[in-house]
Formats: structure tokens, sequence, C-alpha cells
């Protein structure tokens, strides 16, 4: 029996799409049966980050409507034969698809799959509600950015309100530099705002760029990258192992720590 | 060009005369009659002006609507008062209201920080219907409550809490707080750390200090002479 699993995050362009195709991609090459559900329907983009878009027959929206089997419609990855796609829709809308629905789906693909991730669209309509819908855990992703943060706050409201409690953070594209010179959310400070378990934190990386627009997800080039290991450290916490974080930048010296809890810095 | 002439110097002077004589202005309208009271003209004066207006005109106006614009003034209640009397007194006159075109301070002013600590008032702090809010409200949650408000958690930005009493929040406020929902002036907004995005109290609304950095210490906002204060709670 599989887990459904959720990428969600309320504001669009955080990395929702690029962290499924990352830890859809590293969880095959672990051995393990994924489906990446792309719920973003209409606007479809994970099969263009998988470098898939060209062998789409089915979709999620044929799938539902039953004018195919689930098995046809997924389309199974080039580099990892235990990864497939089922692709989003493009010509229909958020409406073509009910949570009822989704619901059905995911419990149908959870008996043979042992992961089955879905991409949830940016936003709290009917979109999210269908990506929200059949699954049992989330993973929220942010960015270090006040707006962000916010609509991930909405957003963990939102889960608990529908029974999905204990999601798990992702901050991406965080700059170390950047939050060394103070000019950049830390870490603490989100956490301290969303109060739920970190799961990972992605440096900001322009391999992630290239490698996006490679259709070839980071997670699996050996180049050394800080975002690839940081992917593949997530994975590794997905499947429940214990991983320590990267040390992306110092910890702040013992005085500054000090002066911080004591509120003499800001 | 202008010429200035004997006889345009009579009419100004005469417009001045006739201007200054009374202090207030009769207008119909669609609607009814509005007065008009002069700007610069005294509480008093207007008065005595309104009544004497009232007697020579009364007849005209019979029972219709009145309205009265007061200018730049804001009255006070009693002033409102003795207004409506005058028309009583004097007319049959059916006053509609009272408008002014006096900027009420309607726009979030800064909430201050006392620098001294203060006792927190809990004589104010009203006994009765309380919820307990065991969770941390999060962005797009609300909670409107006719009583008090007690939160066992956060209140993050985005959240709001509408209360007709006090609110107590046992964590960190960023969001909005407004207590004395019904116009209890009297109500208050206590937090652990208080760093609201606005705090409203009753009619009064105040954005945060502008101070980036968090309290160290419990503060409460109460309002003290139209303004909304804030003060750290005394917990020795």
């Amino acid at each position: 029996m599989g887990a459904v699993i959720v990428i969600t995050s309320g504001k669009g362009g955080v990395g929702k799409t690029t962290t499924t195709a990352n830890l859809g991609v590293g969880l095959a090459m672990l051995g393990e049966k994924v489906v990446l559900i792309d719920a973003d329907i209409g606007l479809r983009n994970l099969d263009v980050v998988m470098g898939l878009e060209n062998r789409i027959v089915y979709d999620l929206v044929d799938v539902v409507e039953g004018n195919c089997r689930p098995k046809q419609a997924l389309i199974r990855d080039k580099r990892y034969d235990t990864l497939f796609l089922l692709p989003a829709a493009q010509t229909r809308d958020k409406n073509a698809v009910t949570p009822e629905q989704m619901k059905k789906l995911c419990a149908e693909l959870k008996e043979e799959y042992d992961y089955i991730l879905v991409d949830c669209p940016a936003g709290i309509e009917q979109g999210f509600r269908n990506a929200i819908a059949g699954a049992e855990r989330a993973l929220i992703v942010t960015t270090p950015e006040v707006s962000a943060v916010r609509d991930a706050d909405r957003i963990i409201g939102l889960l608990e309100a529908a029974d999905l409690g204990d999601p798990k953070l992702i901050i991406n594209r965080l700059r170390p530099d950047m939050v060394k010179r103070g000019d950049m959310m830390d870490i603490e400070d989100i956490l301290e705002i969303l109060a739920i378990d970190l799961i990972g934190v992605i440096p900001d990386d322009e391999k992630i760029i290239i490698s996006t627009n490679r259709g070839e997800p980071v997670v699996a080039n050996d180049n050394g990258s800080l975002s690839g290991q940081a992917y593949r450290n997530i994975v590794r916490r997905v499947r429940g192992e214990s991983v320590p974080f990267l040390q992306l930048y110092k910890n702040s010296s013992i005085f500054s720590r000090l002066k911080k809890i004591m509120g003499l810095s800001g | 060009m202008l010429v200035f002439d004997e006889n345009i110097a009579e009419w100004v002077t005469s417009v001045e005369e006739s201007m200054s004589k009374y202090t207030v202005e009769f207008k119909g309208t669609k609607e009814g009659v509005t007065i008009y009271c002069q700007e610069s003209a005294g509480f008093e004066e207007i008065l005595l002006d309104l009544a004497a207006r009232l007697r020579q005109r009364a007849v005209f106006f019979g029972q219709s609507k009145v309205r009265i614009d007061v200018g730049g003034r804001q009255l006070t209640e009693a002033e409102q008062e003795r207004l409506a009397d005058v028309l009583a007194q004097n007319s049959k006159l059916v006053l509609a209201g009272v408008q002014t075109s006096a900027t009420r301070p309607a726009e979030a002013s800064l909430a201050r920080r006392r620098g001294e600590t203060a006792e927190l008032k809990l004589e104010n702090c009203k006994e009765g219907r309380s919820i307990v809010i065991k969770r941390t409200l999060r962005s797009g949650q609300s909670v409107h409550y006719p009583g008090n408000v007690i939160v066992l958690g956060d209140v993050n930005p985005g959240a709001e809490i509408v209360a007709e009493g006090d609110i107590f929040v046992y964590g960190t406020l960023r969001g909005i707080a407004h207590a004395g929902r019904s116009g209890d002036r009297s109500a208050s907004v206590v937090a652990l750390r208080l760093a609201p995005t606005q705090l409203r109290i009753a009619s009064v609304i105040s954005r945060a200090p502008d101070e980036s950095s968090l309290p160290n210490q419990p503060e409460y906002a109460y309002i003290s002479e139209d303004r909304i204060m804030i003060a750290a709670v005394n917990t020795k």
C-alpha cells in the first residue's frame, strides 16, 4: 500500500513542480514505484520538466471521465522504469475533475505503487481541493519571502481544516549569502511563523534552472551540486530516514545567538 | 482688466454685510432644507442666529426635513442636542441629520509604545462569556465572538480576531485584533508578544509601531485619549 503525498504552496512560482519532479526521480532512483500526478489542469508543466511532453496520449481528465484506464494514461519515464507520470489535460480547466474522482483515482493507484506525488496548482480553489482530496501527507514548498510564507501559512490552515495534518516544510531557493547579510528571511524566521516540521532546505542554484529547462531533474545529476544533494536528502527523509541537514551557512556565533534570545537583535 | 469703480466697491461691501449679518444660511434642496453654518463663527453665535432666522422663516419651511451642515467643526453630543433644541423650539422642521466636513481620524494612526511599564488594568477585564482557542490562527482564519477571546497559540499575519470583550493571546499576535467590537472603549488586547498588523479597540484603529523588532515581554493595548496605547505588562 503506497502513500499519497501532495506538494503544495499556495503561491505560484515557488518550485512545486520542480520539487515534485526531483522527489519523483529521487524515489525512483532508490527503486520505489512512483506515480507523479500533475493536478494543474489547463496549465500543465510537469511533463515539460520531466521531458515527457511528446509522449502524452491520454491525461488525467481522460482517466476520471473513463475514456481510458489509469494504466493507459501513465507515461513511463525515459530513464527510470519505476517512475510514471499522469499528465494534466491542457485543454480543460480545474472543474473537469472533482475531489471525489481524485480520491478514487489515488486510492486505486496506491494499491500498486509505493508513492503517488500530486503536483498541486497554485491557489486555494477547485484545483487545490482536487489535489489534496486523495492525499494523506502534504509537503509545503515556500521561498524565503514574506508573501510566500504568508501563503504557506494560509495553506497549512486549509490543510488542517481538511484533516490533512502534520504537513512538512520545504524551504526553496535560500541564498545563504543574503541570509548572512540579513537581507533574506532566515530558516528560523520562517519556522517561527509557520511552526511546522522542516523536511528540507534547497539552496538557490542555477543548475536547477538549467536542468529544469533540459527536462532532467537535478536530483539525478552527480555533479556535486548542493541543490541535488538537498533533494536527495529530502527523498530519504520522505522515506522515513533521519538525515542531518546540509550546512548551508555557518551557524551564528554563540554570542549573537544569545543576543537573539535576549531580543537585543532583530 | 478689473475696473475697481465705486459701484463694485459698494456691491462688495453689501455682500460682505449680508454674509456677515447672519452666521447661518438656508438652502432648499431636493431632499429638504440644509442649514449651512459659517466656518468662522462661534457656536453660541450660531445658536443665537439660528433661533432668530428660524423665527423669521420657519413658516416657509413647515415640517420639511432639515440637515445642518456645521462645516469643519466636530460637535460633541451635547452641542448636537442644543442644536436640535433650538430647532425644535423655533420651528417645526424635522432634523434629519448633522453633517460635517471634518475628517474623522478613521485612518489608522500609529499606536504609541509607552516606555514605562504599566500595571495591567485588570479591573477593566470583563468576566463572562469567553472562548478558548487551543491552536494557532493562520492566515485567512478568523474568530468572531460576542465575548472575550483567549488564544493559546499564535495569531499569524492575515488572521483576525473580532471580540466584543477583551482579547488575550498566549503567543505572538501578528494578525489583526479588534477588541470591544460593539463600542466598549475599555476593552484591551493582551499578548505575550504584541506585533499586530493592526489593532482596533471599539472604533479606534491603529497600526503597529514601526519598530521592526519584536517586543520581548508581554504587552497590552488600550485606549487612552482616543488613541491606542501599548504598555508592557508588569509581571512582577
